[in-house]
């Protein structure tokens, strides 16, 4: 079981990498400056309860505000270029973040001990959740609660108004303009927004792994937090939950036991799907779900009604 | 006919197998990085940990609190030497019936790891797992103080090069400068260069000209190996695994900058790094906690080879672990059922903690009370395609 409830606080944690990816997308934009605010939401965290004392759930929130201005203030210089440019500019801020840390000492004495960020000797002792009592079930579930929040948040979000906007942005920036929308202000919130949850997720990875240091927020881990959606399609935000299971729970988890077979299979398979299912696994837009238990396919219904 | 002679050839078949099936049998698991960059340092102390598990069985295996005899059983697990992968797969080591973990390969991976971990027993106010680890690879000066359920048999670095750089200040009296040369983004080899080979060279009097530094995926070295040269150093250290190593002697060897003396990591003093660049190595010297230098090295040496691997200060740790633990499983009493599995685990990390002194393929390790080793080690130096002896400082 121990095992089980350690792997849903994995998943938990990449769904809102992932998920912090699938709001920029939305709009069209590919950013990788997300392990970048993964990153900085690890460390802010990890300083609240580790340094400060504070408890975990106000350290997430600090380490969500502080993350979402930082998206702000880089999204509005960033979003300014687009396509691949966007791509290298938001790499450039991902390693810019990392190397930032690599160097970032500051350590302060607790109970006898030196806790802090030590550059590239990492931040140890994270130790809030063992330390106040938590067991692995209860921070499974804290976990999940806060994703169940977001994926909530963000499914509303993509039912109203305001998911339209993001979209009309990330299928045509230039009817979505025509039409009055401030395509400067949409991105900025989307990124700002991305970033805030992808602080939320590195807070909460900070302190399931105890240690955290500047290798782990690399290009592996942006490369991750936008295949998630691309994976699970942009259709829903559900399609990166499934990603997610996919990814870390069958390709990493699922497959260990074959080895060094694994790091092929896990390229080959990726590739597998994204050629079955090119719009990703739940695809461009997810069918109602009264469409997808319907026995009748859709077209036939639409073909009956035309007659 | 040949039907009842079939039937009865089963049935003793049968009957001699049901013994074998009914045997207890206590598993030792190991972990760390089996695949990936350094993948070879995971499948060399796993076939370590097969060969020792092989010798310990065939030698009647590990006694029982009841008195019954039971086998050793071992079993390999992949991290990938990715710390959110290793703490993975130690919670699912913790739930099958595992009694203790060996490993694991990263000290990126050990460090979180550990943390995961109860840090004091019996502290109630505690959720850490409890579980005992007894690490044969990561380096990393310090870990076993974050967990006492972490015990390590690796070698203590820091007194093993202050004593290398008093021996090359004696044996190489001319020699005054030295250049350090790093593999920046590696826990292990960054901590060795900057906390210890540093430290240990300037203590013994010699002056740092110049620091370089590179990645572990690095492939090109010319403008580290371009201000080894400019520094014109008597002595090139190099902290970095056997990959990387290889790629910058290469360089310098193109660049043809030869110091008056070479040291290498630790981990470098493998059958990797010959192999990798045996000519571009030669007169490196490394201190390391294994050498095949007596009949009981020559032996596990031997028999690791005999499953595929090579055995290296990081796997001979591995095998030496699983025999300390055959002795401590036999003094701690363990019963060896599913029901008393936690208690087990909890009397072998108690009889590790006891423990003062274990024999190990060097002689004699020293076991401190917080839960790190001090072990016997030579320098070696490679020579013609090969590891040999240049000091032995316990002789």
């Amino acid at each position: 079981m121990e095992f089980y409830l350690g792997l849903l606080q994995i998943l938990g944690v990449h769904t809102l990498l992932g998920l912090s990816a699938y709001v920029v997308l939305l709009t069209g934009q590919v950013s990788m400056a997300q392990a970048g605010f993964y990153a900085v939401g690890a460390y802010v965290a990890a300083m609240c309860t580790a340094m400060f004392g504070i408890h975990i759930l106000p350290a997430v929130i600090i380490a969500s505000v502080s993350t979402g201005i930082l998206a702000m203030i880089v999204g509005f210089p960033a979003l300014r270029v687009r396509g691949l440019m966007l791509v290298v500019a938001t790499l450039a801020f991902g390693e810019m973040v990392r190397m930032f840390f690599f160097n970032f000492r500051w350590q302060i004495e607790r109970d006898g001990k030196l806790i802090g960020p030590n550059g590239a000797e990492g931040f140890r002792a994270i130790r809030f959740f063992p330390e106040n009592g938590w067991e692995t079930g209860d921070v499974a579930l804290f976990i999940w609660c806060i994703v169940v929040i977001v994926l909530g948040l963000l499914w509303w979000v993509d039912n109203t108004r305001a998911g339209a906007v993001l979209r009309a942005v990330g299928h045509d920036e230039v009817a979505a303009q025509s039409v009055g929308l401030n395509l400067t202000t949409i991105k900025v919130a989307a990124m700002a927004l991305g970033g805030a949850i992808a602080g939320i997720g590195g807070g909460l990875y900070a302190h399931t792994v105890t240690h955290i240091e500047h290798g782990v927020f690399g290009i592996l881990l942006a490369t991750f937090a936008i295949a998630y959606p691309i994976l699970g399609g942009l259709g829903s935000v559900f399609g990166t939950l499934l990603a997610v299971i996919f990814i870390q729970g069958f390709l990493v988890e699922g497959l260990r036991f074959i080895g060094d077979w694994r790091s092929l299979l896990f390229g080959a398979l990726i590739l597998l799907v994204m050629n079955l299912r090119p719009t990703g696994l739940l695809g461009e837009r997810m069918s109602p779900l009264k469409t997808l238990f319907s026995r009748k396919s859709p077209v036939v219904t639409n073909a009956k009604e035309t007659q | 006919m040949k039907l009842k002679n079939f039937a009865a050839a089963s049935i003793v078949t049968m009957m001699a197998a049901m013994p074998a099936l009914a045997e207890t049998t206590i598993k030792i698991a190991g972990f760390g990085a089996s695949s990936g960059v350094v993948g070879i340092f995971g499948q060399n102390s796993s076939a370590a940990m097969q060969a020792a598990v092989e010798k310990i069985n065939s030698e009647g295996g590990v006694t029982l609190a009841n008195g019954s005899k039971a086998m050793l059983e071992t079993e390999y697990y992949d991290d990938r030497c990715n710390a959110e992968e290793g703490i993975s797969v130690l919670r699912r080591i913790a739930t099958t019936n595992a009694a203790i973990a060996v490993g694991p390969t990263c000290s990126n991976v050990a460090e979180p790891l550990f943390g995961i971990l109860q840090a004091k027993v019996d502290d109630a106010g505690d959720t850490g797992l409890q579980f005992p680890i007894f690490t044969d690879v990561a380096i990393k000066g310090g870990l076993a103080g974050i967990s006492e359920w972490v015990f390590r048999n690796t070698p203590s670095e820091a007194t093993m090069y202050d004593d290398l750089f008093a021996w090359l200040r004696a044996t190489y009296p001319d020699t005054k400068t030295i250049f350090g040369g790093v593999e920046e983004d590696f826990a292990h080899s960054r901590f060795t260069w900057y906390s210890v080979m540093k430290a240990a060279a300037e203590k013994h009097g010699f002056e740092v000209v110049g620091e370089g530094q590179w990645l572990l995926n690095d492939t090109n070295f010319s403008n580290q190996a371009r201000a080894m040269r400019r520094a014109e150093p008597d002595i090139i250290a190099i902290s970095a695994h056997p990959f990387t190593t290889c790629g910058m002697l290469r360089e310098m060897d193109r660049q043809k900058i030869s110091p008056k003396v070479l040291v290498g990591l630790t981990s470098s003093s493998s059958l990797e790094t010959l192999t990798g660049c045996a000519n571009e190595a030669e007169g490196l010297i490394i201190p390391t906690s294994f050498a095949p230098v007596n009949d009981a090295a020559k032996y596990a040496a031997d028999a690791v080879a005999a499953k595929g691997g090579a055995l290296d200060l990081h796997s001979a740790a591995a095998w030496e672990n699983f025999m300390i633990l055959r002795d401590v499983i036999n003094a701690a009493g363990i019963e060896g059922t599913a029901e008393s599995l936690q208690s087990d685990r909890r009397k072998i990390r108690d009889a590790l903690g006891a423990l003062d002194t274990v024999e190990g393929l060097l002689g004699t390790n020293k076991r401190l009370p917080d839960g790190e080793a001090v072990k016997p080690y030579v320098f070696v130096g490679a020579k013609d395609g090969g590891w040999a002896v240049v000091h032995n400082p316990g002789s």
